[in-house]
């Protein structure tokens, strides 16, 4: 085979990989940041250039401080729903119980195969002020279910409740995967030196899991974020008063409600920036572990 | 090991199995239910008087069979794509070496980080200008590769023993050949899951189609499905969980027979 095909084949197997990407992620990045220093409506056939005054304006205007308060807020609960949880139910199921594993790992990713439309309608019921079977049940135990849609901060937990709902299994079981792939002999040494299981588990498991658990971590932010973006434009739309809105729901209001192109584009160029900075954690950490959880 | 305590244990695991469960169960059970029995009967799971009437309400209001083809014919594009560009992608990295190799490699996996807000106005506006909004194309069109894939190709090429490929080609087998007759037999098993996995993301897929298909003639089910919740209060939640049943059914099936190789390559994926 001549030297110049061989140079052709790989050249034309990533083309159509390379176009797709190119032109769907790669420029609209630049795009994203090249408009986010105009005004615009998106319609418009001028854009005024204002410079860095719609960056500015993220950290002055309330609205959007308010955005980065709550953004800050979800990010903190999606760790503790998505990733703290399942690590713990992860080391039970591993470590506390010997049969049923299996069984467990099945029936939990069951609602990952389902759209977060469908969770967000199911909770929006079972979690119903008036008519949701959680009101009655507490109304029948004297108490009542506050309305949550009228709380900034309630609607942010229950929107973070169910993405965790559906993230919980997928996230189980690359814990458990990782969990799994720790030499069992160095488990077994611990056990004949007699060492109290929550300090082999603290001290010998936690730390050999780290790359996978950085992983979910990082994967629980990134995703998470974008996960949450569905029940609240089914659910709140935001509200009130975009109180359980957040920078990535915030750019999508900006960009295609309220028509303020250049405030959106900065949002998601910062949006671009904090992602950036994770997969390079993603990189400095898990990288030189990926051959590991296989 | 104590038996009581790894009781305990399983019994607070088998509640974390009702709490994922159970919603969808009460899902299927209400959509069988009068909008006035499930007001009186809330924790009723089995239907005292079972009715269908909320499935032909749908089909008098919607266009059942056109949105279930919409979000199957979508699904299948782009999943045949995803699985064509990234196998493509793998096989160029796992068996050539090109200049900027490893770099290219690494900027195709950074995609997997861009965030969807990112690149969601300009890729509206290309998608306009193309004239596509409203089309199967400008929903597909964007999502025909995921790096996803090529780095799941690309770790399962790596399994393959390259003997096995140096043996076909001294046998002056075209390459095109030992793609199509070697390699694809091969990855069978990844083919099937990272295809269940990439058709389930799409049957589901929401936010994207949102912002392409405004006209209720090319809707997704997602999105008629979101039609039927009101933000305000008054859902009629018997017809949307009907609905929700109906959409449920095929991500369904597909766990149930692919199952194995859903969860067996979970570990180095990612389910959107």
């Amino acid at each position: 085979m001549s030297n110049s095909k061989n140079k052709l084949i790989p050249f034309l197997c990533l083309l159509p990989a390379a176009l797709i990407l190119s032109i769907f992620v790669i420029i609209p990045i630049g795009y994203s940041f090249y408009l986010s220093f105009f005004n615009w409506n998106l319609i418009a056939p001028t854009k005024n250039f204002v410079g860095l005054q719609n960056y500015y304006s993220l950290f002055t205007d309330p609205i959007n401080r308010k955005v980065m308060v709550n953004t800050i807020f979800y990010v903190i609960l999606l760790v503790i729903l998505n990733f703290l949880f399942p690590y713990l139910i992860s080391l039970i199921v591993k470590y506390f119980i010997k049969k049923m594993q299996g069984a467990y790992k099945i029936i939990f990713f069951i609602p990952s195969l389902f759209s977060l439309v469908v969770g967000a309608m199911v909770f929006s019921w079972v979690l119903n002020p008036v008519s949701g079977p959680m009101a009655f049940i507490l109304r029948k135990l004297g108490m009542t279910l506050p309305n949550w849609t009228n709380s900034g901060v309630l609607a942010v937990v229950v929107l973070c409740l169910i993405t965790s709902w559906k993230v919980f299994g997928y996230n189980f079981i690359l814990l458990l995967t990782g969990l799994g792939s720790i030499p069992q002999n160095i488990i077994d040494a611990a056990k004949v030196d007699s060492i109290p299981r929550w300090r082999l588990i603290w001290n010998i498991i936690l730390p050999l899991n780290k790359g996978v658990s950085i992983y979910v971590l990082i994967l629980t932010i990134v995703q998470g974020l974008a996960y949450v973006f569905t029940p609240i434009n089914v659910i709140t739309q935001g509200g009130p008063y975009y109180g359980s809105s957040n920078i990535l729901y915030h750019t999508y209001l900006d960009a295609f409600v309220l028509y303020k192109t250049g405030n959106a584009s900065a949002l998601a160029i910062v949006t671009f920036v904090i992602f950036l900075f994770l997969l390079f954690l993603e990189v400095r950490f898990v990288e030189r572990k990926e051959a590991s959880y296989e | 090991m104590s038996k009581s305590k790894t009781l305990g244990w399983h019994l607070f695991l088998i509640v974390i199995c009702l709490i994922a469960v159970l919603p969808v169960v009460f899902m299927l059970s209400n959509s069988f239910k009068t909008l006035r029995e499930s007001y009186h009967s809330i924790l009723q799971l089995i239907p005292l008087h079972p009715t269908l009437s909320n499935y032909k309400t749908l089909m008098q209001e919607v266009n059942l069979f056109g949105l279930i083809w919409n979000t199957f014919f979508m699904a299948t594009l782009v999943t045949f794509g995803k699985i064509f560009s990234s196998m493509l992608a793998a096989s160029a990295f796992q068996y050539y070496d090109f200049r900027w190799k490893k770099t290219l490699y690494f900027i195709f996996v950074a995609t997997i980080f861009v965030p969807f807000t990112t690149i969601m106005i300009p890729n509206y506006l290309v998608i306009a200008k193309l004239n596509l909004l409203n089309t199967v194309v400008g929903v597909v069109l964007p999502q025909l590769c995921d790096a996803t894939g090529i780095m799941l190709f690309t770790k399962a090429l790596e399994k393959i023993p390259a003997s096995l490929l140096e043996v076909a080609a001294i046998d002056g087998i075209p390459r095109w050949r030992i793609f199509v007759n070697l390699l694809i037999p091969m990855l069978r098993p990844n083919i099937i899951s990272i295809g269940a996995m990439f058709f389930i993301n799409s049957w589901n897929e929401y936010v994207w189609p949102t912002l392409i298909l405004k006209d209720k003639n090319s809707f997704t089910l997602p999105l008629a499905l979101q039609n039927y919740i009101s933000s305000e209060g008054g859902t009629n939640f018997p017809l949307a969980m009907a609905l929700s049943s109906i959409m449920i059914v095929v991500p369904l099936v597909i766990y149930i027979l692919f199952q194995r190789f859903i969860l067996n390559s979970i570990s180095s994926t990612g389910l959107k």
